[in-house]
C-alpha cells in the first residue's frame, strides 16, 4: 500500500477517470443527493465508459445521466428518483422500455446498502440489519439472507460486504496526499472510500497539509484510502455543496423536463456534456454569474469557518 | 370573514404537521413531508427535531429542501454525521416518528414505492418508481409512521404490487414481531380527502376524519376494499389563516407543492433566491 502513502496524487479529472474507471468496473459515488460528484460523471460519459455496475444508496441526476448515456449495465441500490421534482426519466425509459439499454436492478433499502458499505469498510463478509424483513425486497433479491440470530433466535437480515472497484467522492477540500475534509452531512462516504479498491477524491479546493492538520477531526477520509486528488470547483452543480453553493432547483427542473423526451435529453447531453471539453466548459455554459449567485445564496446560510 | 382558499397539498401538509408533537425526533422523507416538518416547527412544535437520512440531525428549518441531502437540510444542524449512523440510531430506537410518501398502499398499511407492475411484473414494470430509499427502514424500525399520499384511483389497493415498506404485513396480530420488525407500524394515512387510521386489533385501515366538502361515498369509491368507517367519524375544519401562512412560508416559492408550474412561473434564479432568503427568518 505504500504507493498510496505519497503526496503526488494530484491529477486532472480526465487522467483520474481514464486511470481508474474502466469498462465493466463496479463503482460507487459519494454524497447523498447533495455533494454529488456530477463533474466526474460528466467525464465518465465523455470518455465513453461502458457496462458499469453502480453500487450506491440514493442518486438523482448522476444515475439518470449515466443510464441515459448508456454507461450502466447494473444498479445495486436503494433510490433512483428525482427528489421533489419527480421520477427519473432515463431510469424509467431504461427499466420499462429498454431505451437505450435495459439495466439490471437489484433493490436494497438505504440502511441495507449502508450496511454493505460498512461491512466492506470493516473487511468482514457481511453485516446484520433489522431492515427489509417481511417485505418483497428479500423476495426479489436473493443476496439478502434472512436468518435466525444464533444467540437469541430472532429473525435478522444479512447483507454481503460491498467492495466496488472505484469510489469517487467529492469533498470541500483536500490536500495533495488525499486527506479529504468534509463539512455538512457525510452520507456513507467514509465507508465507501474504505470499501473500494481505489478512491478518487474530487474537491472544491486543494489546501496544504498544514491546513489539514489545523482541523484534523474534519478529515473524513485519510490519505491511505485515496489514489487520486482532483480539484473540480463547482463539481456538484446542479446539486448543492455545503458551505460552497446551493442547489440549483431551476436548472434541475429544466433538465427533468428535457429528459422526459429521449431526443431532447440527447440534445441536452450533447450541449452540456459531450461538446464540453471539460468541466470549465460546462461551467461557462451554465454561466459563471449563475454559479456565483448560488454560492452567495449558500453562504447566506452556511459559511465554513476560515 | 371571507372564505380562506387553500390547496389539497396545503391541507395535507397541515394535517401531517399536526401528527408531530413538540420535542419529538422525526425522520422525514422527500417531498411534502419536508414541508410538513418545517410547518410544525414554525407552528406548534418549535422543539421538534428533524433527522434526514443523509446524516443531518436537528437542523434549523430556514428554507425548503428539495432532497434530503441538500445543503439546506444541514442549515444550523445540531449534529452532522453519516447515513449509516442515523439509520443505526433509528434501529436503536431513538426516533419517535417517520413520515413517508408512497405510490400504493394496502389495507394493512404496506407501501409500494418500487414498481407498478401493470401485469408486466417486477423486471419490466409499467412504471418503475424510485425504490425504497430509506422508506423501508423507517417502516421497519421507527416508533410510529405517518403516510402521505393522494387518494386517487388504484392507489388504495387490496394488495400492493411490490411490498417495499412494511405496515402490518398480513395484518395478523404478531405479524411485525414475527418478521423481526421493531416499531409500532403506521399510525395515520394523510390524503387530500381524508385521514385514515388503523384498528388496534385487526390492523385494518379505517376512515377516521373526512375533509370539508368530501363525502364518505366518494372516499369509499376510491378505496379498493370494503372500507370500514369509524363509528365517531370526525369532520375536519378548514385550516386557519395562521396554519396556511406557516405552510406557505415553509415553501415560499411553492416549488415543492406547485411543481413544474411553480418553477415556470418564477422569472428566474434571482427571484427564487430573493423569495427564499426573504422567508427564511435568517
Amino acid at each position: 500500500m505504500t504507493e498510496r502513502n505519497c503526496s503526488g496524487k494530484q491529477m486532472s479529472l480526465q487522467q483520474a477517470i481514464k486511470k481508474y474507471v474502466t469498462d465493466g468496473c463496479s463503482i460507487t459515488f459519494g454524497g447523498f443527493i447533495g455533494r454529488d460528484c456530477v463533474a466526474a460523471v460528466h467525464e465518465i460519459i465523455r470518455q465513453g465508459v461502458k457496462d458499469l455496475t453502480v453500487i450506491d444508496d440514493s442518486k438523482t441526476d448522476m444515475m439518470d445521466l449515466l443510464v441515459g448515456a448508456g454507461a450502466v449495465k447494473r444498479w445495486e441500490g436503494a433510490y433512483l428518483g428525482y427528489g421533489a421534482i419527480g421520477l427519473a426519466p432515463n431510469i424509467r425509459r431504461s427499466i420499462e422500455k429498454g431505451i437505450p439499454s435495459k439495466i439490471e436492478v437489484e433493490d436494497w433499502s438505504n440502511a441495507g446498502i449502508s450496511m454493505r458499505f460498512l461491512a466492506g469498510s470493516l473487511n468482514v463478509p457481511f453485516m446484520a440489519t433489522r431492515s427489509m424483513l417481511g417485505t418483497d425486497i428479500p423476495k426479489y433479491n436473493e443476496r439478502i439472507k434472512v436468518m435466525h440470530d444464533p444467540y437469541e433466535g430472532e429473525p435478522i437480515a444479512l447483507v454481503p460486504a460491498a467492495h466496488p472497484d472505484v469510489a469517487i467522492i467529492h469533498v470541500q477540500r483536500a490536500d495533495a496526499m488525499g486527506n479529504a475534509q468534509v463539512w455538512g452531512f457525510t452520507g456513507n462516504d467514509e465507508n465507501k472510500a474504505r470499501a473500494a479498491k481505489h478512491t478518487i477524491i474530487t474537491c472544491e479546493e486543494i489546501v496544504t497539509t498544514d491546513e489539514i492538520r489545523h482541523q484534523g477531526n474534519l478529515t473524513l477520509i485519510p490519505f491511505y484510502c485515496v489514489d487520486a486528488v482532483v480539484q473540480v470547483p463547482y463539481g456538484c452543480h446542479p446539486q448543492s455543496c455545503y458551505g460552497y453553493y446551493a442547489y440549483d432547483v431551476l436548472f434541475c427542473g429544466d433538465y427533468h423536463e428535457a429528459a422526459k423526451d429521449r431526443e431532447k435529453f440527447l440534445k441536452w447531453l450533447d450541449h452540456y456534456v459531450l461538446s464540453s471539453q471539460n468541466h470549465l466548459d460546462y461551467c461557462a455554459k451554465v454561466g459563471w454569474d449563475r454559479l456565483h449567485k448560488l454560492m452567495g445564496m449558500e453562504r447566506h446560510f452556511n459559511r465554513i469557518p476560515g | 370573514m371571507s372564505e380562506i382558499k387553500y390547496t389539497a397539498s396545503e391541507l395535507m401538509a397541515i394535517t401531517t404537521a399536526k401528527e408531530f408533537k413538540d420535542w419529538e425526533v422525526a425522520f422525514v422523507g422527500i417531498g411534502i413531508p419536508l414541508v410538513a416538518g418545517i410547518t410544525a416547527k414554525r407552528f406548534h412544535a418549535p422543539n421538534l427535531n428533524i433527522v434526514y437520512e443523509s446524516g443531518c440531525i436537528g437542523p434549523q428549518k430556514y428554507r425548503v429542501d428539495f432532497n434530503v441531502g441538500d445543503s439546506s437540510a444541514a442549515d444550523g444542524a445540531l449534529c452532522l454525521t453519516s447515513e449509516w449512523r442515523v439509520f443505526s440510531d433509528m434501529q436503536a430506537g431513538y426516533y419517535d416518528v417517520g413520515v413517508l410518501g408512497a405510490a400504493q398502499i394496502d389495507k394493512f398499511g404496506n407501501l409500494n414505492t418500487t414498481a407498478i407492475f401493470g401485469g408486466q411484473g417486477y423486471c419490466s414494470p409499467k412504471v418503475r418508481l424510485p425504490g425504497s430509499g430509506g422508506g423501508n427502514d423507517i417502516g421497519s424500525n421507527i416508533g410510529r409512521v405517518v403516510v402521505m399520499l393522494r387518494l386517487e384511483p388504484l392507489r388504495f389497493v387490496e394488495k400492493v404490487d411490490y411490498l417495499t415498506t412494511p405496515g402490518f404485513l398480513d395484518g395478523s396480530p404478531d405479524a411485525r414481531k414475527k418478521a423481526g420488525l421493531l416499531g409500532s407500524g403506521p399510525a395515520a394515512v394523510v390524503t387530500d380527502k381524508a385521514l385514515f387510521r388503523f384498528d388496534s386489533i385487526t390492523h385494518e385501515m379505517y376512515l377516521d376524519t373526512i375533509y370539508p366538502g368530501v363525502s364518505v361515498e366518494e372516499i369509499k369509491s376510491l378505496v379498493g376494499w370494503d372500507l370500514k368507517v369509524a363509528a365517531d367519524l370526525k369532520k375536519a375544519s378548514d385550516p386557519t389563516a395562521e396554519e396556511l401562512a406557516a405552510v406557505r412560508a415553509a415553501d415560499p416559492a411553492n416549488l415543492i407543492m406547485g411543481g413544474a408550474a411553480a418553477r415556470n412561473s418564477l422569472s428566474g434564479l434571482d427571484e427564487y433566491i430573493d423569495v427564499t432568503i426573504k422567508n427564511s427568518g435568517k
